[in-house]
């Protein structure tokens, strides 16, 4: 492990590079967490929505984490929690809409908050000291998302045509877009790889490829396909670090605590 | 949707006895983890075990939920 960064020595380009690797696995989590809230009286069990519960606190915790993150670059966390617009979100473009089926939310739970975990887990081996010491904590929590995705994905691949289609529907949709967040090579990406703190994309698609290739090859869909295709994409909004688009507004507000805003104590 | 019963046991400190807290229904070993864990989320357990209520033997009864889960009369 390379010795830690002196934040208050990091260029205007280290610090931009930083604040967006940080809202956007803040934002992301904020949002996996309002995805996960959605089923939490949707689930097929009891057991599976008290899981979907549990899941929602551990992804609203970790994103509450990781804004604070912001205040090694000097940046006060509350307006970016309660303030910002969508099309400031920089959250993973997979966790835009809300997932229509329980196969959806399966599939997110392996490739969405499967590829987070894996960026996470290199953010916390790299040269910003606050991620070593808070991600493994998250990490460790995450292991009951896989588990419960893993055995989820499976069931579902292994039940009626209907649930292998609406499995390869979600995988089609959500494998690229996790691919090209965390194939970004951009300049920002790159200042992140140079500063240590972050490792090279290829190393984090090939970790994440050999997290998921076992559970995601007993779906329908074609995925050595896209990690033999994944990289750079070419219409990547540099400046949020994501793919075009933005969360939806009901998310956005929620995420924001908009209903709520008369009671915000902070 | 099948799924297995598991009964859960945990213990809240370092020897403490092992106890019976509850169960609950899982698609395998695995989810029966995560059910257990986030169920049973009431105390921060030192320890919790899951086991399928099928693989435990009743000592002295032939009726109630352990015999019903080997096949046996509820």
């Amino acid at each position: 492990m390379s010795d830690a960064i002196n934040v208050d020595a990091l260029s205007d380009g280290g610090r931009a590079a930083l604040e967006r690797l940080i809202l956007s696995l803040a934002d992301s989590k904020r949002l996996m967490g309002i995805r996960y809230s959605d089923w939490i009286l949707g689930s097929p069990s009891v057991e599976t929505g008290i899981a979907t519960s549990s899941m929602t606190q551990d992804e609203w915790g970790h994103a509450r984490l990781l804004y604070a993150m912001l205040k090694q670059l000097d940046i006060d966390p509350v307006p970016i929690e309660h303030d910002r617009t969508a099309e400031a979100y920089a959250n993973l473009s997979a966790l835009d809409e809300p997932f229509e089926d329980w196969a959806a939310l399966v599939a997110s739970m392996v490739i969405v908050d499967g590829a987070l975990s894996v960026a996470l887990d290199a953010f916390s081996e790299g040269a910003f000291a606050p991620a070593r010491q808070r991600v493994p904590k998250m990490l460790a929590e995450e292991r009951f998302h896989v588990s419960l995705g893993v055995a989820w994905f499976r069931r579902l691949a292994a039940a009626s045509e209907e649930a292998r289609a609406l499995l390869r529907a979600a995988t089609d949709r959500q494998l690229p877009a996790a691919l090209v967040w965390l194939a970004a090579d951009d300049e920002s990406s790159r200042e992140l790889v140079e500063l240590g703190v972050m490792p090279p994309p290829e190393s984090l698609t090939t970790a994440f490829r050999a997290s998921v290739r076992d559970v995601l090859a007993e779906g329908d869909a074609d995925v050595n396909a896209y990690f033999d295709a994944a990289g750079p994409a070419s219409d990547w909004d540099s400046t949020r670090g994501r793919a075009p688009g933005q969360p939806d507004a009901d998310s956005v507000d929620r995420a924001r605590g908009a209903k709520n805003r008369a009671l915000f104590v902070e | 949707m099948i799924e297995i019963t598991y009964d859960v046991f945990a213990r809240k400190n370092r020897g403490d006895q092992l106890s019976h807290v509850g169960y609950v229904d899982a698609l395998d070993d695995e989810t029966a983890k995560v059910h257990a864990w986030t169920t049973y989320s009431e105390e921060n357990w030192f320890e919790m075990c899951v086991v399928q209520r099928s693989q435990i033997i009743p000592v002295n009864r032939d009726d109630g939920p352990f015999v019903k889960a080997r096949g046996g009369p509820e």
